[in-house]
């Protein structure tokens, strides 16, 4: 272990954010060794944390409520589009024809059920929901592709690992990735998990995804400025994990 | 008060929400926004920015409720500091914090004490209980806490900024946070671990 324990107040101006210079690193140095002192340092902040009720609660615009739950809703299903062309169009492209053409027939389909006027709201309003998800896919994998700072991670099958092979368009600046692959199915009670792996730091969760995304690209939000060193797929407990614990699957770095 | 009355716990929001509700989330955002949206405005002083911050924060709870231990950690405490940590990176142009966030991304699990702050005056109750121990801390200190919490300086930038002496704000601060937490100890043990 490195060096003595902290005292209380250390942890509590750690858990502020208030240290820096070499009492900084001493105690990072010692936390990284001792877990008691780590456990410490998370009640800390939890207690730290709540200096932040000394500013008056304030409410926030009932818009930002239904923005969030407009955003949920779209993310709660991968989108799906048409079937994947062979042509030699760059993916991000395929997608973004995909994702424009499965709107279209949404659309179209939308308009049939509605001009038809049969008994079929329900499926009309699941037809619309679908359509809105598409065209927010549709809109983030525009602002993707279409940036000249994006960069195209292939992420290819580890050994010994089971096959496939996937891509991660990626924008640091936005914190926009799109992600599509295909894996062999995973095991009952497994999930694949994707991760954005930065320079420094451990691995950042980007979701779940699907064993076959081939045919449906998943939009990835992150923080944007995150940049990124590498993408990796796991496996995963189902359900996912904060910190990867599995076998990489599928594994591509960037730049 | 009757057992109708009584809001919903956390723990049992995530668990609806990890099977897809999402009106478990649109309770939790309407239970925590506005203490967490008071101390985003108070960090950022931005209502556009705080609010793409809480946006932002309840979209990952939304997206990671499956990683969350709400019988062993509060769901508040994750929020507030996830939250803080969010906005300051922002405020500040720095990622170190949210580099910290993600490698103790277990954190919110070791928290000790199950109990939350679901009901809305158990909430009031504790706000108005920090509030009136910051203000029973010397002006001075409080001044190194708040622009330590909510401008997320180290001592070394409250020196510089405020022209004290290193370690006078050194031991400003740790004068202060050694007060609050033996004026807050038991409340807080009692309400969030």
């Amino acid at each position: 272990m490195t060096g003595p324990h902290p005292n209380p107040e250390d942890l509590d101006l750690c858990a502020l954010g208030a240290l820096d210079g070499e009492e900084k690193q001493t105690l990072e140095a010692h936390l990284r060794d001792c877990p008691a002192c780590r456990q410490q340092l998370a009640a800390a902040r939890q207690r730290t944390a709540l200096i932040g009720l000394s500013a008056p609660a304030a409410a926030p615009r009932p818009q930002v409520k239904s923005a969030l739950m407009d955003k949920v809703r779209a993310e709660k299903h991968p989108v799906s589009q048409s079937s994947p062309s062979k042509s030699g169009k760059s993916w991000g492209l395929r997608f973004s024809l995909g994702f424009a053409l499965a709107t279209a027939v949404l659309a179209f389909a939308t308009y049939e059920l509605a001009r038809q006027d049969l008994d079929r709201g329900r499926q009309l309003k699941q037809l619309q929901a679908q359509l809105s998800q598409n065209e927010a896919a549709l809109q983030a994998m525009g602002q993707v592709t279409g940036a000249p700072d994006s960069a195209q991670i292939t992420l290819l099958q580890q050994p010994g690992g089971p096959p496939g092979q996937a891509h991660v368009t990626y924008n640091a600046r936005m914190g926009l990735g799109v992600y599509s692959g295909q894996i062999a199915p995973a095991p009952a009670g497994k999930s694949y998990q994707l991760w954005l792996v930065p320079a420094s730091g451990s691995p950042v969760n980007a979701g779940l995804v699907e064993a076959n995304q081939e045919n449906g690209a998943v939009v990835v939000r992150l923080t944007p400025g995150l940049a990124a060193k590498a993408f990796a797929v796991t496996l995963e407990p189902q359900g996912g994990v904060p910190q990867p614990t599995g076998p990489k699957v599928l594994v591509g770095a960037a730049g | 008060m009757t057992a109708q009355s009584q809001p919903m716990p956390d723990s049992a929001l995530i668990a609806k929400m990890i099977t897809g509700d999402e009106s478990a989330l649109a309770t939790l955002y309407d239970r925590y926004s506005p203490m967490l949206f008071g101390m985003l405005m108070r960090v950022l002083n931005d209502r556009q920015a705080a609010e793409e911050v809480l946006q932002d924060l309840f979209l990952q709870l939304w997206r990671n409720a499956g990683q969350f231990d709400a019988s062993r950690g509060s769901l508040p405490a994750w929020l507030m500091v996830i939250g803080r940590n969010r906005a300051i990176s922002r405020l500040r142009g720095r990622r170190d914090r949210e580099v910290m966030e993600e490698e103790e991304g277990d954190f919110a699990a070791t928290f000790a004490s199950p109990q939350n702050i679901e009901d809305e005056a158990a909430r009031n109750q504790l706000a108005r209980t920090v509030s009136a121990a910051m203000q029973q801390l010397p002006a001075e200190q409080r001044q190194a806490v708040e622009l330590a919490y909510f401008e997320g300086m180290t001592q070394s930038e409250i020196a510089n900024k405020t022209g004290i002496p290193l370690g006078t704000v050194k031991t400003r601060v740790r004068t202060a946070m050694q007060t609050l937490r033996q004026i807050l100890g038991s409340t807080l043990g009692s309400v969030l671990g």
